[in-house]
């Protein structure tokens, strides 16, 4: 099996490895970089809790390679906190109640980040549409609409 | 892990092809990989070698202009098909199917190559770009030859298209800025499904030229024959619309899968091959997804 060195940026940091043909992203940033907060929900592309920002856009990193993040940028949700604390978005999730057991949220705070990024003032079908590839078990995604519908709005007023 | 593949990424068409001939129908060409992937992990599909065709530039490439018609290279991801202002006002029925695939997440990646190439009888770009007459351009290590998107289908999951042969770009010719397309798709969720029937159609009320196209009822999407007359733009729907289904009825096998059953898809057809006309008639709105 040959190994393909690859080199790419993770939340703003450099990174350099050696990975098989068939590690896919998501592998890679669990398993490698021990970003654990993209989770392999189904690994077929229809849950989206896997959900990561690919040169900010939102793909599922389970359907895509570790080689084919070579030369890219990939953002995670570890990378929404920052040192002075939670985002806005992140915060909005707690204060809407939009997280129950936690294992759709970091692939539903990258939709919405991605989102938020080519929308500032979304509409609430466009939130929908936007995490219509998100499955959320617990919520009933009422709560997460609300979050994001708050934090675009709080993003809004901050600028 | 996946599974057991090497993967190269092609810098050139010809580096692509040749890998493709070398490899002797063992290797496959990875677009979005949301088929190609998809089937790798559950075993469907073992290819020795992906071949990555995205580093080619000339592939990432998507013009319009209303003389010459549209040219999707074979990696533009279906998200910029959709927000193509050219492809929404001059074939709308393409940006729709377009949109109605997979999920947002799906659509940064998933490509209309890919989508034809892995030829589901579900493929929802297929019955709008069969209605427009769109052409695949395909290089080869014999050259470079156009495959009609009518002529590609052969069998479920099966193209006409050789294991050494690249699709570089489909081709949408020009249409009058008269025509009218419309998509139809019946899903059981929007975000995460494939059809249980699709069904798109061209019209133009300045020459009467009417085609329809129907998904995930046969083998292949298949293209309705033409009625053989003009339709003015005032003719009886229901009328019209029993018409087509005799013709439809002639070319399409529905069946009974996960989805539906075949009784269900039989009974859809009528009412969507109305729905259809009426959107193309009298445009009106009859998609069903959220937006
Ligand atoms: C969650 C989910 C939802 C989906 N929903 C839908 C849906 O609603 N409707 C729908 O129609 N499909 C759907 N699909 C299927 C898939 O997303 C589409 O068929 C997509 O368009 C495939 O494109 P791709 O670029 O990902 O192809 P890939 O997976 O990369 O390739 C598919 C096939 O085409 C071949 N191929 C690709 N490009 C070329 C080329 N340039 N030359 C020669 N051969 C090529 C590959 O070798 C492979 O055999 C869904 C998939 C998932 C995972
Ligand atoms: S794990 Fe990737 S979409 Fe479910
Ligand atoms: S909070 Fe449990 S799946 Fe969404």
């Amino acid at each position: 099996m040959t190994l393909h060195p690859i080199r790419l940026t993770v939340n703003g940091k450099s990174e350099e490895a050696s990975v098989p043909a068939a590690m896919t992203l998501l592998e890679f940033l669990r398993e490698r970089l021990y970003l654990t907060g993209a989770k392999e929900g189904c690994g077929a592309g229809e849950c989206g809790a896997c959900t990561v920002l690919l040169d900010g856009l939102p793909v599922t990193a389970c359907l895509v390679l570790a080689v084919e993040g070579d030369g890219r940028e990939v953002r995670t949700v570890e990378g929404e906190a920052k040192a002075t604390g939670l985002s806005v978005l992140q915060r909005a999730f707690i204060e809407e109640g939009a997280i129950q057991c936690g294992f759709c949220t970091p692939g539903m705070i990258m939709s919405a980040r991605g989102l938020l990024e080519r929308n500032s003032n979304p509409t609430d079908a466009e939130i929908v549409e936007a995490i219509a590839g998100n499955l959320c078990r617990c919520t009933g995604y009422e709560a997460i609409v609300a979050a994001i519908r708050r934090a675009a709005k709080e993003e809004r007023d901050r600028r | 892990m996946l599974g057991e593949f090497e993967y190269v990424r092609a810098k050139t068409i010809k580096g692509g092809y040749s890998l493709l001939a070398k490899a002797g129908g063992e290797a496959a060409v990875l677009a979005g990989g949301t088929d190609l992937l998809v089937n790798i992990r559950a075993g469907k599909a073992s290819p020795r070698l992906l071949v990555d065709m995205k580093g080619v530039k000339s592939l990432d490439r998507l013009t319009f202009s209303p003389k010459t018609g549209a040219l999707i290279g074979a990696s533009v991801p279906l998200n910029t098909i959709v927000e193509n202002r050219g492809i929404r006002t001059r074939y709308p029925g393409l940006a729709e199917a377009a949109w109605t695939v997979g999920s947002y997440q799906i659509r940064n990646r998933a490509t209309i190559a890919g989508n034809l190439c892995n030829a589901s009888p579900a493929a929802d770009t297929a019955p709008p770009l069969l209605v427009l007459d769109a052409i695949l351009e395909v290089a080869s290590p014999r050259g470079e030859r156009e495959v009609p998107v009518r002529s590609l289908f052969v069998d479920s999951k099966k193209t006409s298209l050789s294991f050494d042969e690249v699709v570089t770009a489909i081709r949408i010719p020009p249409v009058p800025a008269t025509t009218r397309t419309a998509f139809l798709k019946r899903q059981r969720v929007k975000g995460h499904d494939l059809a249980i029937l699709n069904v798109a159609g061209r019209y133009d009320p300045a020459t009467g030229d009417l085609q329809i196209a129907i998904g995930s009822c046969a083998k292949t999407p298949v293209l309705v024959p033409p009625l053989g007359e003009p339709v003015p733009p005032d003719a009886p729907i229901p009328e019209l619309a029993r018409r087509l289904e005799a013709l439809a009825i002639q070319v399409v096998h529905p069946i009974s899968d996960l989805r539906a059953t075949a009784e269900y898809r039989r009974a859809l057809l009528p009412v969507f091959i109305r729905r259809l006309l009426e959107a193309l008639l009298q445009q009106s709105d009859h998609r069903e997804a959220i937006r």
